[in-house]
């Protein structure tokens, strides 16, 4: 498999930007260790079922809250839908039941912390992102500029965030430039 | 303002959805001989003062088609179903 660039490789530029003094919003990127989607029909819990076994996890979850193991984090994004993030090749469990797509060269993932980052997130989406609204482990769909992103809280001020490639670029922008009154720190690598 | 409540991905605000077509709407059967059921399916359409049933589509999150119940007079919207539910 070709190897998966970033492309925000051009944007990740170390450094301080904005108000001198403290920074409350923290920039950088990540590499994803490969992005499967999996998707299937009515019975798609079962025709799931063994890439779910490999992946160390019981069901197939819950919308709007991600379940992670030591080998994948997975965010079922549609009733007969699962994104998962993993190193394991999951095209094996490609079925005539079970979808598998790799997606590992479609989306970037944007890490997106500090003590503003629920300030920014807020300014960007029309959805409820305080801390009792949007908790740890759970993750939006949702669209930033437009572009159609997946939102994952990753701590209480961390988050990830999952762009189309193509579209990474022009989305860090507008992350950029909502983040620059906060004080921003951009980190070349997470 | 509308505010959708999907039911994968709770309540959100009407730009992130589109909208699709009139839910009421139904096809003829394919071997319906007679143009008048066509010509219905295919163009005319109610223009109701109230509750209607209407296709919308969660373009800027899960992407899952959607039937609303919305009130055309005032907006209000008493029920959001997944589309490949509506009909069971």
């Amino acid at each position: 498999m070709a190897e998966v660039l970033s492309a925000l490789s051009k944007k990740l530029v170390s450094g301080h930007y904005g108000p001198a003094g403290d920074a409350g919003i923290r920039l950088s990127g990540r590499r994803l260790r490969g992005l499967w989607q999996l998707a299937g029909w009515a019975n798609f819990e079962t025709a799931a079922a063994s890439a779910l076994e490999a992946l160390g996890l019981s069901t197939i979850g819950t919308f709007q809250s991600a379940q992670a193991t030591q080998i994948a984090c997975a965010w079922r994004i549609a009733p007969d839908k699962l994104l998962v993030e993993s190193a394991h090749d999951l095209g094996a469990f490609n079925s005539q039941d079970l979808a598998v797509l790799n997606l590992s060269h479609a989306r970037e993932a944007i890490i997106l912390s500090g003590p503003a980052a629920r300030d920014l997130l807020s300014q960007l989406i029309a959805i409820d992102v305080s801390p009792a609204a949007f908790r740890r482990g759970a993750f939006l769909q949702t669209g930033i500029h437009h572009v159609g992103v997946l939102i994952h809280c990753v701590e209480e001020t961390d988050f990830e965030i999952l762009v189309p490639t193509t579209w990474a670029e022009s989305g860090w922008e507008v992350l950029l430039e909502n983040a620059l009154p906060f004080g921003l720190e951009v980190h070349s690598n997470a | 303002m509308i505010r959708i409540n999907c039911p994968v991905c709770g309540l959100r605000n009407e730009t992130e959805f589109t909208y699709g077509a009139d839910a009421t709407v139904n096809r003829p059967a394919l071997d319906e001989q007679e143009t008048g059921p066509w010509l219905d399916y295919v163009f005319n359409r109610d223009n109701p003062r109230g509750w209607h049933k209407e296709y919308w589509h969660h373009v800027q999150g899960c992407r899952q088609w959607l039937v609303l119940e919305r009130n055309t007079l005032t907006h209000e919207i008493r029920g959001c179903r997944l589309a490949r539910e509506a009909g069971e």
